[in-house]
Parts: C-alpha cells; structure tokens; sequence
C-alpha cells in the first residue's frame, strides 16, 4: 500500500480531488483497507483520455472540472413495481428489487420464491465481510476497468443475491437513477451468487427520474457456481442526459452455462464493459449486444471474454443500429489462455447505418496462446440493402414501412434469442419507438 | 385500351447504355413475350419499369393508363397495379412473407381508398392462393423468401401477383430454373389472371413457358431494341432457329 501512495500522481482534477472527498466521508470497517486501494488505483489511472487505447472513441473530459456528490439515497414519488418508469412494467410472477441510486429501496423481503436470498451489501459489508471481500478483489488492474475500481472503493449499499435452486420468474432489479443536483454520482453495485445447478434470469434495467441524472457509476457481478444457469440482462433505458459507465464481470466454473443480453436504447453517452472469464471446462457463454442510436447518443461497448480452461465456448453477437449523429463502438476480444485447448468462440458484429451522419466502429480481436481452438470473427457494417429495399417498394410499400421492417429485421436476430417473452416484448416495443416510423411498424408485429 | 406505351426509350445503368429506343404497345387483355438473347435489355426494360432508380433513363416515354409512368416513384406504380415479378427474389431474413405481402395489399387498398383487409379474410385468401400454388404451410411462419429453393422462390411470386392482382404484370424469367412440374404450376397461376382488363409481359429466354401461357405477341429485344414482332409462330421460329439469323437480317 505505501508503493502507492509515493506513485506519481497526476494533475489532480475537480472530478479526483471529489472522489477523495467521497471517500473520506465513508465509514471505516474491515473491508476499508482493500477500498482503498481500489481507490488509490483508480486515482493513479486518473480520468481516461482518449490517448488511453480502450477510450480512444470516448471523451469523458467534461467531467474533470465536476465537483461529484453522493446522489439522494431516495427518490421522490411512487417507486413501486409496474410503475410507468418499468420498461418491464409488472412482468406477472417476477420479483422486482427497486434500487435508487444503488441504494435497496423497498424491503428486500416478501415475495420472493425459494431458492434465493437477497441481502444488502450495507448488511453483509457488516455481518459478513468475508463474503463480500471475495468479491472485491483480486482488483482488476486493467485501464478500461478503472471505473469498476472506483465503484470498489465507493459504493455505499447494493443487492447480494445469491441463488440455490432453479427458479423460474424472472428477477428484476429497476435502478432508477435520481438527483436534483447536476454534480451528483451514484454507485449502484449488484453481486449474483449462483450456486451449483442453480439457475435464474436476472433483468438488471437502468431508468432516471428527476431534473438531473446523476452519473452512474454501476458495477455488476456475476458468478456461475458449477452447472449453473444464468440468464442476464441489462437495459439502459435513462434519458439523453445520463452518462453510464457500466462495468459487468462474469465468472464461471465448470459447465455453467451463461446467456448475456446487453441492450442500449437510452441514455446520452453509455459506456458498457463485460468482463467474462470462463475458468473451468465446459463453462459457455453467450453474450448478446443490442446497441440502439438515436439523437446524438454514443455508446461505447467493450468486451473481454477469456477462456482459462480446456473445452469452453463463447459467442459474442453484436447488432448495432446509428441513427442521427449517433455514434456507436464495438469492441470485442477473445483471449485463449495457455492451456485452453478445443476452445471455441465466435465473435459476430453488424452495423447498420440510417444516417450519413452516424457513426459505428467494431473491432473484433483474437489472442490465442493455446493450441487446437476454434476462433471466428467477422464484422459488417453498411446501410440498408437497395435490393431489399427495391423488393418491398415494388410491391407498394411506402419508403418509412419498408425501411423500418428492415431494421427491425437486422435486430430480429437478437431479440429471438431473449428467453423472457415479456422482456423481449417491451425492448421490442421500446426499440420501435425509436426507429423511424415506429407508428406503421408496430401494425405489422 | 391500350394500357403500356412505351415509345423510344432509353436507358442506361452505371454508365452503360442498354436500352436504345424500345418501343412496345400492350392493350388490356393481350399477353406480351418478350425474348431475347443474354445481355439483350430484358431484365432492364422490366427493371426500368417497375421504377427501379439507380437505372437512369435517358430518353423516350412510358404511359400507363395514359399516365407518365416515369414521373411515379416505385411504390405508386405498384399501388396503381403494376407488378415486377423478379429474376431473382431477393431473402430478406427478418421479414415476415405474410406481413410483407399483408402489407403490399393494404399499401394498394388505401390508394384505392378502401379499407385495410380483414386479418381473417386475409389468411384465407393467401391460403386459397397458397393451395393454388402448392405451397406448404411453412410459407406463413418464414421469411421473405428466406431460404426457399429457385422454385420455391418464383412460386412466391405469382402468389404475390395473385393476392395483389395487378393490371399489369411483368414476369422476368419466371420459367427460369423451375422443373417442368413446378413450370405447370406456374402457369397456371399465371393463367388464372388473365382477363380482359388485365395483361402480362413475359421476359423469357426458352419458347418451353409459352407452351403454356400462350402469348398474343412475341418481341425480339436485342442490342437494347425491339427487332422483331410477330405471333406466337414467332417463338416457335426462335426456338428452331435461334436469334442470329435475326441478327444478321438486321445488319444485312
């Protein structure tokens, strides 16, 4: 700890002189020590530039002359289940968990079927520091998780849920983002623990309320026990004045199996990681990108998925779709360690362009270091096919219907694969309503 | 009535001219053939009139229904019962068949002022026309041509053709790549349109079709120019003497 406080530090910003601030408002308990270090870390990277590789596509620099406060542990109004800001609304047998501002704002109890226990993070951070501290380290100490470190060292409350049998419902968790003031950050942090042949879907959406977002500053564990079953999802669905920096970190053991939906329909400036180490034999990922721009939005999507173990299989699919003066990125890598062998991944990016002004970059990459794998990549991107379009024009339909059937076709693939009908239905629909002619589209679903 | 007149037209695609002053006359009731050897401008003739922009037309006229044909945009001629049935259909995963073509009926509907069709009425009638065209069940659930066989392709146009019954249907190389079973079918469903107030262009390359949607007349398109009319003994000639006795007659 003494190497780092000598390391040499940066011109301190607004954004980092706060951040230290932030911290010495928290309460000290065991777990502090290793806090801090995730704080020292981050400080030490500082605020990405876009000279950092993994931020090359991505300015964040409005946010160095910010002075950040810890956002209003509540919000004002009716926060219930099925309320209007639920994408989801009340999904029938799903349990819903309502953070605001990463703080659990209904009782956690009640309703819940068996096989699984949700505890606070304020409650286990108490009674069970030892369970959280698992989850805490080992600190990543890669530049594009710097922001997973600052949610480390600050988070002041979150869900840890962890999972025994196979549930069925879906579980929700609503994070509304809500703050009166312009400079406020929130740290929402959700841990899911899935046992040994355990299984569940977990659908993790991010709303706003209120005048000003905050920033939020979210970060997602996810941990498959042997032979566990996950389905996730994560939805932003905030307004063009949030900025979301999301981290998700996936570990698995042997033949778990993990079904991933990442879908950007909202927000302003999102930025997504998804950490994913498949560490034992036979454990399977599949991660699904859903990136919707509209407006002058810019969502920057990064992906590392690691094999570590013989016989694992990933695939990473990504359907991103630039309207306006959107911007959208892409970036996937598959790394095969030493060892890995008879791993196979797939990586497969499509870009489709509405707009001469918008804007999409993928990048899928490799790097293998085990022999006897399986490795694909491909990644398109262009505008709507003239053939297509000639096709249904020819037999009458107007440019607008025509035009939207076939972006919903290029998402189609995606949203298919969502096993939760009433989610796909409501990220269909709130999908829609951004495409151009969204009225005309929805007589034809 | 005459419904196409098409006088001295001119096209050209990425810089290329293809057509060099075509002239045809289609009147309601007649079916048209129109033949020719490969890269003769068949396929762009059909093209140009469905409305196809990136062909660019450089010089003559087209009417429809003693309208400018030309000044619609692709969709309006479509509205107003003209129907392209392609060379090669295009896929379009994602697409469902039967919204697309629930879609194409309604888009005409309204520009006749009638009302959208009936959801039920509707399936009944693609199925009706479905049995017509032998097609399987699958077709509902699918897309746009997704997957389906050459044949299974230009099956699923005529069934189109007979859903939306056009005025004016222009088949390009319907016959092509169908087996003589699948070509029956076809034909039939082809013949089943025919009408006193309706017509059909036919672009083929064989006389086999014509055994079974007799034609009123046969052209020869060649070097982008209509050179040869006649009847139906026209196809039969082609078929025993192939084009280049025409061809030299030209330049002789």
């Amino acid at each position: 700890m003494s190497g780092v406080l000598h390391a040499p530090t940066p011109p301190q910003s607004a954004a980092l002189r706060s951040f230290a601030s932030q911290w010495r408002t928290r309460p000290a308990d065991s777990l502090s020590p290793l806090r801090e270090q995730a704080l020292q870390r981050f400080l030490s990277f500082g605020l990405p530039t876009q000279r950092d590789e993994s931020w090359r596509y991505t300015n964040l620099r409005s946010l160095a002359a910010q002075n950040f406060v810890d956002a209003p542990q509540e919000a004002r109004g009716d926060l219930g289940p099925g309320t209007s800001l639920s994408l989801l609304g009340n999904t029938g047998s799903a349990a819903t968990l309502t953070l605001v501002n990463g703080h659990p704002a209904l009782p956690l109890t009640g309703g819940l079927p068996k096989g699984i226990e949700i505890h606070s993070l304020r409650h286990i951070s108490q009674v069970d520091p030892m369970q959280l501290r698992r989850y805490l380290e080992p600190l990543p100490d890669a530049d594009q998780q710097r922001w997973a470190l600052l949610n480390t060292a600050l988070f002041l409350d979150g869900l840890f849920i962890k999972i025994t049998s196979r549930l069925t419902a879906p579980l929700v968790i609503l994070h509304v983002a809500s703050g009166e003031d312009a400079n406020a950050i929130a740290y929402p942090r959700v841990i899911v623990e899935a046992a040994a042949e355990s299984g569940a879907t977990v659908i993790e959406q991010h709303v706003a309320q209120g005048e000003h977002t905050p920033l939020i500053n979210s970060s997602t564990q996810i941990s498959l026990g042997r032979g566990a079953q996950v389905e996730h999802y994560r939805v932003y669905a905030t307004g063009a004045g949030a900025t979301h920096l999301d981290s998700l970190r996936i570990r698995q053991d042997r033949d778990s199996r993990c079904k991933q939906f990442t879908v950007a329909l909202g927000g302003g400036l999102v930025r997504t990681n998804l950490e994913a180490h498949l560490d034992a034999p036979g454990a399977s990922l599949e991660s699904h990108s859903l990136l919707v721009g509209h407006g002058d939005r810019h969502v920057d999507c990064v992906n590392i998925v690691t094999h570590g173990a013989p016989d694992t299989q990933s695939s990473q699919t990504a359907r991103a779709i630039a309207g306006d003066t959107s911007r959208l990125i892409f970036n996937s890598k598959v790394i095969v360690d030493a060892g890995a062998v008879r791993s196979q991944s797939q990586q497969s990016c499509r870009g489709l362009l509405l707009s001469p002004a918008a804007e999409i970059d993928t990048r899928p990459q490799l790097e293998i270091h085990a022999d006897e794998v399986k490795c694909a990549h491909g990644a398109t991107t262009g505008r709507l096919d003239p053939d297509m379009l000639f096709y249904m024009l020819s037999r009458g339909l107007d440019r607008e219907t025509a035009q939207s059937l076939l972006v919903f076709a290029f998402l189609a693939d995606v949203l298919t694969g969502m096993s939760v009908e009433s989610a796909r239905a409501a990220i269909e629909n709130a999908l829609i309503s951004q495409l151009p002619d969204s009225q005309t589209l929805r007589k034809f679903r | 009535m005459i419904l196409l007149k098409i006088t001295n037209l001119s096209a050209r695609v990425a810089g290329k001219d293809i057509l060099k002053g075509v002239n045809l006359e289609v009147r309601a009731g007649e079916v048209h053939a129109i033949m020719g050897p490969n890269g003769s401008g068949k396929s762009t003739l059909a093209q140009v009139l469905a409305g196809r922009e990136d062909y660019e037309v450089t010089g003559g006229s087209v009417t429809y229904e003693g309208r400018d044909l030309l000044a619609l945009p692709a969709e309006e001629r479509a509205r107003a019962g003209l129907f392209l049935g392609f060379q090669y259909p295009v896929e379009i995963p994602g697409v469902n068949n039967v919204y697309l073509l629930k879609a194409a009926l309604n888009a005409k509907r309204k520009a006749a002022g009638e009302p959208e069709v009936d959801a039920y009425d509707f399936l009944a009638l693609i199925r009706q026309k479905m049995k017509l065209m032998h097609m399987s069940e699958s077709f509902l659930t699918r897309g746009v041509n997704e997957g389906f066989s050459g044949g299974e392709k230009k099956r699923n146009e005529i069934l189109q053709m007979l859903v939306l019954e056009p005025k004016l249907a222009i088949l390009d190389e319907t016959d092509s790549g169908l087996d003589i079973d699948a070509l029956k079918v076809v034909s039939a469903g082809v013949n089943s349109l025919r009408h006193p107030s309706r017509a059909v262009v036919l672009v083929t390359h064989y006389q086999r079709l014509l055994d079974y949607i007799v034609p009123d007349q046969v052209h020869v398109l060649s070097g982008g120019r209509i050179l040869k009319s006649g009847d139906k003994s026209l196809a039969h000639e082609l078929e025993r003497r192939g084009y280049d006795w025409l061809l030299e007659t030209q330049v002789a």
